[in-house]
């Protein structure tokens, strides 16, 4: 309970959270165009990544699997990569596929929006919109976590 | 829009209140015979009537002529915020409708007015096909001088090959006193066999 409160203490307050997630469209790595307003009514995971993040291919294989598991309960995600070099961006989800789109922000302008101060930075939204649950980090016993607060959202 | 919302928000709080100080009051009777049964006997108790259930319908009728209300209210401020945002006398809005679109996918439509970027704008899928349906997007909305000005709208998409295809279009315009409304319509040229950009003045 202690480690619990001095983790919460460490971790830096984030200003968007329980606030309407800003709308945004982006192009994904497969030509398409997404907008985050159009998945209003289903939960929503917003990853950030970076290729040289080395903990960001872990968390999206992570969550592609919880995406697999509930999405006919209204669960879906996406990936956000702010690299400045997409070529690296396309050979990294080569490498680490996912079964959600993997969207490109090179100008890193939904980024600045996001308020993203650090890689991964894993967001989710509730069927209503509203940021619920920031994450800026992937470890042993995330999965369990973020298991835990996606099942709060799909019960709501 | 944010302020008038969150007027709204509490107006409905303070509205909220009043319901339940309403609610408050109406309950109250209810409670004193609950305090005398403790020093009547059991059985008088038993045999008294129950209370009657308080009839909530009317209150139920209240609340949605509240929730109503607001709703007005909120509706109300918006087109007041928007007339004190963008006047009658300086407002320009620019539209966008598409017709057929067999030869032209739409990606992104830039705006520029007077050589400065007043909207850039990505289409989904679904949005694109809205637009083909037959929707009418409101790309811009904002406020103009009187004067002449000019307008130049680029749209990028995938043209009648699947090739990437990126055309522009410009229209000089002279803004009088009073709105302005613009119309940017993407046809299919059939003879030509190619997509069409147009900019149409709405007098």
């Amino acid at each position: 309970m202690l480690g619990a409160a001095l983790c919460g203490a460490a971790e830096p307050s984030y200003r968007l959270l329980g606030q309407s997630a800003p709308d945004f469209a982006l192009r994904a790595t497969s030509g398409s165009n997404f907008r985050l307003s159009e998945h209003r009514g289903e939960v929503m995971l917003v990853a950030f990544w970076g290729s040289r993040c080395g903990q960001c291919g872990g968390q999206l294989a992570a969550l592609s699997r919880m995406v697999d598991t509930y999405h006919s309960a209204g669960l879906a995600a996406f990936a956000v990569n702010v690299d400045d070099n997409q070529v690296a961006a396309a050979e990294f989800a080569m490498v680490h596929p996912v079964t959600f789109p993997v969207l490109l922000d090179p100008a890193k302008s939904i980024a600045r929006q996001y308020q993203v101060d650090n890689l991964p930075m894993l967001l989710l939204v509730d069927r209503a919109g509203v940021i619920r649950y920031v994450h800026r980090s992937y470890r042993s016993g995330s999965d369990a976590q973020y298991l835990d607060q996606i099942k709060v959202l799909l019960d709501e | 829009m944010k302020r008038s919302f969150q007027f709204a928000i509490t107006l409905l709080a303070l509205l909220a209140m009043s319901g339940f100080a309403w609610s408050a009051q109406a309950q109250a009777p209810a409670a004193e015979p609950a305090t005398t049964a403790v020093t009547e006997p059991p059985a008088a108790d038993a045999a008294a009537p129950a209370p009657a259930a308080p009839d909530t319908r009317g209150l139920d009728e209240e609340i949605q002529s509240i929730k109503k209300d607001v709703v007005d209210l909120n509706r109300d401020l918006f087109v007041l915020e928007e007339e004190l945002l963008f006047p009658a006398n300086t407002q320009v809005a620019v539209f966008l409708s598409m017709d057929v679109g067999e030869f032209f996918a739409l990606d992104t439509v830039e705006l520029r007015v007077d050589d400065k970027q007043v909207a850039k704008y990505l289409y989904t899928p679904r949005e694109a096909e809205a637009l083909l349906k037959g929707g009418v997007q409101r790309l811009y909305l904002g406020n103009l001088r009187v004067g002449n000005h000019e307008l130049v709208a680029l749209f990028t998409g995938k043209g009648p090959n699947g090739q990437d295809y990126s055309r522009g279009a410009q229209l000089k315009f002279e803004k009088s006193v009073g709105a302005k409304y613009l119309e940017l319509k993407i046809a299919d040229k059939q003879r030509k066999r190619q997509p069409e950009f147009e900019i149409k003045d709405w007098e």
